[in-house]
């Protein structure tokens, strides 16, 4: 983590970074004291819409819950709320850059971050591809049955690692 | 013992203490009470919804309240115990904090609506199971369900930029 982020800093993100702290509308935000809580709590609440889906879609998988719906109207259901939820996330995450620039863009854990939401989000629209496509896969009987419950682990433990790195930003070395 | 008493003791029990000055504790906690905290509002938000003719109508009320419940409690059971331990590490500073007490009183709130809810609405649940209009007390309950559980998320952040110390 150190290493990385002393590399961070020697990028161009530092620069562009110190720029965009001096915005205006950047200044705004950290002049107001509610602006940062208010964004970042749309923050989290779009985070319950999004994990909250997945969690249901997955466990759908699972069989662990929601057994008496089709994957068809279970990803129906779902992913609207993933997309509009991602569409939220990716809005004020940008808003919460925009007010401290240096707290994130050379900062190791949102690094990682964005890396992971960029596995989960193909992951989703691999998973909305497949349901439109070859909806056998997800029948009970299907022989590949075992790796589909492993990925639909895999992907509960992905976003959690995404909220994890998500809230250790205000934690990791930034220099 | 008086309460302010009360909460030193808290914080300068072994586990209070751990929690405070370890490195990775209170990160760790917080983490997990995020995960926990997100996971019971949007699993609460799939039924309120329900509840609201917002969304999963053709899912009858009681199967999706079988679907989500259990991983609500669950969840819920995470938040609380996280919750918990990272009040241990600064007792008196959560105690005396006002969006701190609020998310206390907002919690309770939402804990008596959904106990009416369950304990009178619910009697009924058989007449507007599937393909019915939900009686009002029912759309009443997943409005308010709704607010005191985003507004308990709106407290539980403020606390963070209200008590000092990493937010």
């Amino acid at each position: 983590m150190y290493e990385f982020a002393e590399w961070l800093s020697t990028t161009p993100l530092l620069g562009l970074a110190n720029s965009i702290w001096g915005w205006g509308f950047s200044e705004w935000m950290r002049a107001n004291f509610w602006v940062i809580p208010t964004v970042q709590t749309i923050h989290i609440l779009a985070i319950a819409a999004v994990f909250g889906s997945v969690f249901m879609i997955n466990l759908r998988i699972l069989e662990l819950a929601g057994r008496t719906q089709t994957m068809t109207w279970t990803a129906q259901r779902y992913l609207p709320w993933v997309w509009w939820g991602l569409l939220v996330l990716l809005v004020s995450g940008a808003l919460l850059i925009i007010a401290e620039p240096p707290r994130e863009l050379v900062n190791p854990a949102f690094w990682i971050k964005m890396g992971l939401v960029l596995i989960a989000t193909l992951v989703s629209l691999w998973f909305q591809a497949t349901v439109r496509r070859n909806i056998a896969i997800w029948e009970t009987s299907h022989p590949k049955r075992v790796l589909i419950r492993i990925a639909a682990v895999a992907v509960i433990v992905l976003w959690g690692a995404i909220i994890v790195m998500g809230r250790w930003i205000a934690y990791a070395p930034v220099y | 013992m008086n309460l302010d008493a009360f909460w030193q003791a808290l914080e300068y029990s072994p586990i209070g203490d751990f929690v405070a000055v370890s490195g990775w504790a209170f990160p760790a906690l917080e983490s997990a009470h995020v995960i926990g905290v997100v996971l019971v509002v949007g699993s609460i938000a799939i039924m309120d919804l329900r509840l609201l003719g917002v969304a999963s109508k053709v899912c009858s009320v009681s199967q999706l309240s079988r679907d989500t419940l259990p991983w609500t409690w669950a969840a819920f059971v995470v938040a609380a115990v996280t919750g918990g331990l990272l009040f241990f590490s600064n007792a008196s500073g959560y105690a005396a904090n006002s969006f701190f007490q609020w998310k206390m009183v907002l919690l309770i709130l939402a804990g008596l609506n959904m106990a009416i809810f369950h304990f009178f609405t619910w009697k009924s649940v058989h007449n507007w199971d599937v393909d019915c209009e939900v009686p009002t007390a029912g759309k009443v309950a997943g409005a308010l369900s709704l607010i005191f559980w985003i507004l308990v998320v709106t407290c539980g952040r403020w606390i963070g930029f209200t008590l000092g110390g990493f937010f």
